[in-house]
């Protein structure tokens, strides 16, 4: 029996760490690496909406630049032309988009393919989306949409003003912390593990009177969501929505974040979005050879440890533990 | 009548171009069960080896020089397949398709990035051979030697292949353990040097289509990307690895792309992705269904 | 288990914090002596790093050529590189740490959407840039920012030269079509094309231009074969073409065996240089391309001698891009700015000084207008020929240089552009 309590303690200390991280990035590092903290802790949540649908669900999305470009050109939207709406409304419109998206062609394509087809139809479809978007002169074409204002929070009581950067950084930071703690909560429920036992073993869970398209469509839309809310938060960060946001080689951001650190962990794609947010900093100055070197790390995390980094850990971890020459376990865990 | 000629003529080119890619995709695609993200970027060393051959030569080849150089493209990228299977592909036989799709791309990434570093980053342009380099007339259609040589190559691809799976005995052997690896095994075939056979093949083709379509394209690190999205249409619609669905997949799309182009110039380049959203939402398997393994 | 986290979570944190000191913010560091450090975001990985790499060349020759002369009032250049990647996002963090390292002054941006994307960011972070020569007709109408200025042509000066000048050297060449990239820098381009055209040929022969519905052709494909079949069935003497790069030598490549360019009297292309030639050698289709800059239009002048000599050396290649140019006249505009200051480089001064700033550069003598942060430059035009003498393959048999006051727009801050006013 696994003690979900303590489970669950562990895992908000965790959580506890990486937000007092992130909230004393503004303190000790300049505005650029603010600012790449930021998208950090955007692409965290990211990549764990795509990791819900992969270890979640079972489920290959290689289309989930749809979702993010989706719920950021909404989100752009709606904060040009209705600039009397309030914030977070514009942020629920953003995440709506998401999940319609995922509603549509989840319904379409769930039924019909699976597998590596399913990756196939996702990137297909996320394709046309940007292609759609380059051609639509509402959605500002190639150029996308400038001048995104950042917003002011009036909530009755106090107001908010996240018009700096630095306000709004902190606003990400929370609207992110909020997310992972849904995202973890639904994963934790009957339904979340529902879905990963559909996961496990399709055929019986269906025996056992589940709908599995139901919960399957369900885990889409979701991530859809996940993934639409992002983008809508990072907008008004990074004020605008062009159409490299959309492109195919966003969608494969989220799985290097969850593979990189580990698919089988919650936390896997967190780490994995911290690496890399570190190697595009590592090579920004490099002249043509970021290619060549975010290349050969891919190649070889997945390649040596396939687990991730969080899984080549906790394997590592164990194989300490089972060697009964090991002293009492209490020593290993003191161990950073 | 003139009009609809060419289009159908155009559309074809764009097919066999697209097959002359995605054959070698296919392959790997059926046997391996990996969709292969680096395959246009072995592709693009293709063209650039075959290149740097002719820069040794001069310009204005003969055409059977030209061969010459493309086979040897395909020899060296096909060498290059032989690493890459003992390097990577043998290490992704068990993992899921997450995995060996994200191999591939970071595959797909140090290509780009090691064309940059050996061959720098200006354009390249080369033009066919001189015999290739004219124009038939039927009629008022005007049809470019080379491109009725690429529709002649793509078509020659295909039955070659065809036959190499059907009637050799290499050929049967893949196609035997295609359909069930674990029997194969148990039936004491060489299960491993079969993949690798697959492989240099599939790498040996990618190889020699850049150096056939090289006077198509400009040359650039751009290169490898550029056909990548279309061979894949083309393997997923043909279904799981099947040539001759791949052959057809690339003839319907091309004949869509061209008519679309022709009907609607308003809309560049869409109809392909179109095309092939509906045709895979209608049957998701693709042409030839599953059962028709290689 | 909370505790072994917690202590994991706290070293985490404490190596976090180690690893961000180094980048702590220094903008206090930045004083009236010692050496003036410019920022340059640039691509320098991926596709478009072949421009990045002018960019790169053109600023380092530009800064060079400064300090060996004395530098600025003394001073030193000194030059900061990042990668943008040529993506927004990728650029907002470069320029946001170099501003907050206080390298407030900045340079090297050429995607439209990076430059268009860095206006509000320099606005609340105190930084300029001058943008190497992103094509967007916004930059300077209704998304004008005052902390983005653009060195090089306007689309409308780029176009509008072409235009203007092959009405006048060939008047006889009245009906037009065009191939252009279904890309937004196409449609501008094509805008003003036809706009520019239809009033050029009246005011030159009394007739009215015949121009044909544009071919758009889409970014980045392997096959153009259908788009030079509706090519082909234009009834044209002259096409226009603003197709770039690998796309452009990929559709000449293909266009070449269908006739299409024997069919033709002209073909202009509005921006290649000498991208086109140098892939194609001996088969390059005869035809005018736009310049930023061409070192033979500019002999004599010191800066381009300079910059084409240096240029050569460092690179062995015999054809360097306008935008190196470009790069190395931003060089130019922050040293003489930075005169005018009287040393100061902070941000409202230096905009300050920019604004309606005269300076020499590779191109003679450019003028920054004050209303719309926009140089009037000289627009420069190159007719590359094959050759089989030329040992590149290619030559040029005729260029130009017009003056930019004849060609540029009228500064309209704020509003978009006004096509009847070309």
């Amino acid at each position: 029996m696994i003690d979900y309590r303590a489970r669950f303690r562990s895992n908000l200390a965790i959580a506890a760490c990486g937000l007092a991280a992130f909230a004393v990035v503004p303190f000790v590092a300049n505005s650029g690496l603010m600012f790449l903290a930021g998208l950090v802790a955007i692409n965290i949540v990211f990549g764990m909406s795509w990791n819900l649908l992969f270890s979640g669900a079972g489920l290959l999305s290689f289309g989930h630049a749809m979702f993010f470009g989706g719920g950021a050109y909404a989100m752009a939207l709606v904060s040009l032309h209705w600039p009397g709406l309030p914030f977070l409304l514009g942020l629920a419109i953003g995440a709506g988009a998401g999940a319609l998206i995922a509603l549509v062609f989840g319904v379409i394509a769930l039924r019909r393919a699976s597998g590596v087809y399913f990756a196939v139809l996702t990137l297909v479809f996320s394709e046309l989306i940007h292609l759609v978007i380059t051609k639509t002169t509402f959605l500002g074409r190639n150029d996308g949409l400038v001048g995104i204002p950042r917003p002011t929070i009036e909530t009755g009581l106090f107001t908010l003003d996240l018009t700096s950067a630095t306000a709004y950084y902190y606003f990400i930071v929370v609207a992110m912390a909020c997310a992972a703690f849904a995202l973890w909560c639904f994963q934790n429920s009957p339904a979340g593990r529902l879905i990963q036992a559909i996961r496990q073993d399709n055929l019986r869970t269906a025996f056992l009177g589940t709908s599995i398209f139901g919960w399957q469509l369900t885990a889409f839309v979701l991530s859809g969501a996940l993934a639409a809310f992002c983008g809508a938060v990072m907008v008004p960060f990074t004020q605008i929505a062009s159409p490299e946001i959309a492109y195919w080689t966003v969608s494969t951001q989220p799985i290097l974040f969850t593979l990189l650190g580990g698919a089988g962990n919650f936390w896997g794609p967190a780490v994995g979005a911290i690496l890399f947010g570190a190697i595009d900093y590592g090579t920004r100055a490099m002249h043509g050879l970021s290619e060549i070197t975010v290349g050969t790390l891919l190649l070889l995390v997945v390649l040596l440890i396939p687990g991730g980094l969080l899984g080549f850990l906790q394997h590592r971890r164990q194989k300490k533990r089972r060697k009964p020459t090991e002293p009492a376990p209490k020593r290993t865990e003191a161990q950073p | 009548m003139y009009d609809i000629g060419m289009t159908v003529f155009n559309g074809l080119a764009w097919a066999m171009a697209t097959f002359l890619v995605a054959a070698g995709l296919t392959l790997i695609f059926g046997i391996l069960h990996i969709l292969n993200f680096a395959h246009g970027g072995f592709f693009m060393i293709g063209a650039y080896v075959s290149y740097s051959i002719m820069l040794g030569f001069g310009g204005g080849l003969p055409l059977w020089l030209y061969l010459v150089r493309a086979m040897a493209a395909g020899v060296v990228v096909g060498l290059l397949g032989w690493v890459v299977d003992k390097l990577v592909f043998r290490r992704l036989r068990d993992v899921e398709d997450a995995y060996s799709l994200i191999a591939t791309y970071a595959l797909l990434l140090i290509c780009g990035g090691a064309v940059t570093l050996i061959w720098g980053l200006n354009y390249m342009g080369v033009m066919p051979p001189p015999a290739l380099n004219s124009v038939i007339f039927l009629g008022d259609m005007f049809m470019p030697t080379y491109t009725i040589f690429i529709i002649f190559c793509g078509v020659a691809a295909f039955v070659g292949l065809e036959l190499f799976i059907s009637k050799t005995r290499t050929g049967r052997l893949i196609r035997v353990v295609a359909a069930d690896p674990w029997m194969a095994q148990l039936l004491g075939l060489n299960v491993k040097r079969i993949y690798l056979v697959t492989v240099i093949v599939s790498f040996a083709m990618a190889g020699a289509a850049g150096g056939l379509l090289m006077p198509n394209q400009s040359l650039s690190p751009e290169l490898g990307g550029i056909f990548l999205l279309q061979a894949f249409g083309v393997v997923i619609l043909g279904g799981m690895g099947s040539i001759r669905g791949a052959f057809v997949a690339a003839i319907v799309l091309g004949l869509i792309e061209s008519f679309g182009t022709y009907f609607f110039p308003q809309y560049p380049g869409i109809f392909f992705l179109l095309a092939l959203g509906v045709i895979l939402l209608l049957r998701p398997e693709g042409i030839m269904g599953k059962e028709q393994t290689a | 288990m909370a505790y072994k986290m917690n202590r994991r979570g706290v070293v985490a944190g404490l190596a976090a914090t180690g690893l961000t000191a180094p980048f702590l913010n220094t903008r206090m560091a930045a004083a009236q002596s010692g050496p003036i450090t410019l920022g340059v975001v640039t691509p320098l990985s991926g596709p478009v790093q072949l421009i990045g790499n002018f960019v790169r060349h053109g600023a380092e020759i530009g800064a060079d050529y400064i300090n060996s002369n004395g530098g600025v009032n003394g001073r030193e250049i000194q030059l900061q590189f990042r990668d943008s990647k040529a993506n927004p996002n990728d650029a907002s963090v470069a320029a946001r740490e170099l501003i907050g390292a206080g390298t407030n002054l900045q340079l090297g941006t050429i995607s439209s959407a990076v430059a268009l994307a860095m206006g509000p960011l320099l606005q609340s972070e105190g930084g300029v840039v001058i943008t190497s020569g992103a094509g967007t007709e916004k930059l300077n109408h209704e998304n004008y920012n005052p902390h983005v200025f653009r060195v090089g042509d306007s689309p409308v000066s780029r176009n509008a030269g072409l235009v203007r000048h092959i009405v006048q050297s060939r008047p006889d060449i009245r009906k037009w079509g065009g191939i252009i990239p279904d890309h937004e820098y196409g449609r501008t381009t094509w805008k003003i094309f036809e706009a520019t055209m239809r009033k050029a040929v009246p005011e030159m022969t009394g007739e009215e231009a015949v121009i044909a519905e544009p071919i758009l052709v889409p970014y980045g494909s392997g096959d153009y074969r259908n788009y030079i079949q509706q090519a082909m069935r234009l009834d044209v003497d002259g096409i226009y073409t603003s197709v770039y790069g690998g796309d452009a030598v990929t559709l000449y490549q293909q266009a070449k065996p269908f006739g299409l360019f024997d069919k033709i009297d002209i073909l202009l292309d509005s921006a290649n240089e000498f991208l086109v030639a140098t892939a194609m050698g001996d088969q390059t289709p005869a035809h005018w391309s736009g310049f930023h800059w061409y070192y033979e239009a500019n002999k004599g002048n010191p800066l381009s001698d300079d910059l084409y000599a240096s240029y050569v050396e460092r690179t062995g290649d015999q054809y360097p891009m306008g935008w190196a140019a470009e790069a190395h006249a931003a060089i130019m505009a922050y040293a003489k700015a930075i005169e005018k200051t009287g040393g100061s480089t902070e941000t409202a001064d230096v905009i300050d000084a920019l604004k309606g700033l005269s300076f020499d550069s590779a191109t003679g003598m450019r003028h920054l207008r004050a209303e719309d942060n926009q140089a009037v430059k000289n627009a420069e035009l190159a007719y590359i020929e094959p050759s089989s003498e030329a040992e590149s393959g290619f030559e040029v048999t005729d260029y130009v240089s017009l003056d930019g006051e004849n060609v540029v727009e009228p500064a309209r801050p704020g509003e978009m552009l006004d096509l009847s006013a070309l």
